[in-house]
């Protein structure tokens, strides 16, 4: 599959701390990418830098297949929309006057101010000052400004942060209808994984500047298949003798905890029978939900909001 | 590009107070230069150059480029704020239209200025009862003012794109023209910025200070305004966005 963001190696240091390390992240044509990591990960400097606005420390970027350069600069911009950080806005002019100069600056004809206002349900506010915007109204005026000119790629850092529930999800809806409506790729950012579950189609999760993960959120999902807890009266013995016959166990001394990775009923079977010949009694056998979250626990050793 | 650039800069002062220091600030000169006409009336009797010496010298020594300064101050202030560096480089434009956009800007704001301090002249030498009009090189003069702007113009808008702060570039403007009258009174005014606008529009002087040679003006003028373009673009591509 074709991928309209490809990084190889992209580091970014500030000082002697690298922000970003080596990150190799791939957004596929057509994919809402979701872009997770809890706050500090790296998620707004790794954007920065695919927009040109941070210089990466070393590494390559590739946008539509060419490189993020001076020269490919003005072609790069020409079809990506973004919303970095917060909403950016001029205060002292009306919503309509703020998309105006953006239509000015991409060559956009000011026609297309209407169907992004209708897009972002922003209509019956154009004409108001956006100093008395709400934050919400802003987010959405940022959106609009990044739709304008139907870019082929979208960035959009926490797009639904400073929105109401209601906004949460009209935003949530928006996002997913871009690819069919408008053929884009969208990356989005955030620290929310119930946001990314019901919005990506892909995910990225960085922690530390590093990509912990990067894949289809049903391979992510794929993790979060059933497992089976075990309990014996050795388990630490048992653990050996599974270990040993090539069986899919886990054992963590610090819990007491012996886990076999698979749900299968012949792996099951042959488990049982091993412990039995090995005279290791079976007390328990217990099934597991490994959710999402435990997934990103034990990549990044944080928790995350839910 | 640039025509782009400048569309958007314009429109950005569309509701903008900068058009009301625009109109005000110039008045206080001035007053204070008729007024000061006004009581050495003995000593000023050269009519019309006279009172341009009175308005010039407080205009250019304390006004004009802190002025300039204002406006380049205000035009940055306003991607300071608001997260808007991030829309203004990520903008389809070339890095360079960007700050001669905003240049482009300043440089009309700073015309309509010299055009508003021409007819306050005017305007305060009528008062003064002066007979006649003002004199052809007065015209000049503001003109050639309004000239020096490219060099402070540049200046100050390289400073207030790197000093995030309103106050500190008007406050170095102000010193800069300070310092300026020095290098005027050694006549070293070519190589200073802040009094190339002293030298062009005259500032208290009757006879022409540039002695109607303005070709060395001119190259100085370039200099500066190639050398402050030169360094604001190179900063703008090389160093990372601060939203």
């Amino acid at each position: 599959m074709e991928n309209i963001v490809a990084t190889e190696s992209l580091s970014k240091k500030y000082g002697k701390k690298y922000v970003v390390k080596n990150l190799n992240m791939n957004v596929p044509k057509g994919s809402i990418y979701g872009f997770l990591g809890p706050n500090g990960a790296g998620k707004s400097t790794t954007m920065k830098m695919l927009l040109g606005l941070a210089r990466q420390t070393q590494g390559d970027i590739r946008i539509f297949g060419v490189p993020v350069r001076e020269e490919n600069r003005m072609k790069i911009l020409k079809n990506t929309g973004s919303l970095i950080e917060s909403p950016a806005h001029y205060g002292h002019l009306t919503g309509r006057e703020n998309l105006e100069i953006i239509c000015t600056l991409k060559g956009v004809p000011k026609t297309e101010i209407e169907p992004v206002l209708r897009t972002v349900r922003m209509e019956k506010q154009q004409d108001k000052k956006v100093k008395n915007y709400s934050l919400g109204m802003k987010q959405r005026l940022g959106l609009a400004s990044a739709l304008l000119g139907h870019p082929r790629l979208l960035l959009l850092d926490e797009p639904t942060n400073g929105l109401d529930p209601a906004g949460i999800q009209e935003m949530r809806e928006l996002i997913c209808s871009l690819p069919d409506r408008f053929g884009m790729t969208v990356l989005v950012s955030s620290h929310l994984l119930s946001e990314i579950d019901q919005m990506a189609t892909h995910v990225g999760i960085i922690h530390q500047g590093e990509l912990l993960f990067e894949g289809g959120l049903a391979d992510l999902h794929r993790h979060s298949r059933l497992r089976l807890k075990v309990r014996t009266t050795d388990d630490e013995r048992a653990f050996r003798v599974l270990k040993g016959a090539d069986i899919p166990v886990r054992y963590d001394r610090e819990s007491g905890r012996l886990l076999l990775d698979s749900e299968e009923d012949a792996c099951v079977l042959r488990s049982v029978r091993l412990l039995a010949e090995h005279d290791i009694g079976l007390l328990r056998l217990e099934e597991l939900q490994v959710s999402l979250e435990d997934i990103f626990l034990k990549l990044t050793g944080k928790k995350v909001s839910l | 590009m640039l025509i782009k650039c400048i569309k958007a800069e314009n429109m950005k002062l569309k509701h903008s107070c900068i058009w009301i220091a625009c109109v005000a600030v110039p008045v206080i000169p001035a007053i204070m230069g008729t007024f000061n006409y006004l009581n050495n009336l003995g000593m000023l009797t050269e009519g019309w150059y006279s009172l341009w010496t009175q308005h010039t010298l407080f205009y250019s020594w304390l006004f004009y480029s802190p002025l300039i300064a204002l406006y380049c101050s205000w035009l940055w202030r306003l991607e300071h704020l608001n997260h808007n560096w991030n829309v203004l480089m990520t903008a389809p434009v070339p890095v360079r239209d960007v700050f001669l956009g905003k240049l482009a800007v300043i440089f009309r704001v700073t015309l309509a200025t010299q055009l508003w301090v021409g007819v306050l002249y005017f305007l305060c030498g009528k008062f003064c009862s002066l007979p006649g009009m003002m004199p052809g090189n007065t015209i000049l003069w503001l003109l050639r003012g309004t000239l020096a702007a490219a060099g402070i113009g540049t200046l100050q808008l390289f400073l207030s794109m790197m000093i995030r702060s309103f106050a500190v570039p008007i406050g170095i403007a102000l010193a800069g023209s300070i310092l300026g009258f020095l290098f005027v009174s050694q006549g070293w005014e070519l190589f200073w910025p802040y009094s190339l606008m002293m030298a062009g529009m005259n500032s208290n002087r009757s006879d022409d200070v540039l002695g109607g040679d303005i070709l060395p003006f001119l190259i100085s003028l370039t200099v500066f305004f190639v050398l402050f373009t030169a360094a604001a673009v190179l900063c703008l591509k090389k160093k990372d966005v601060r939203a």
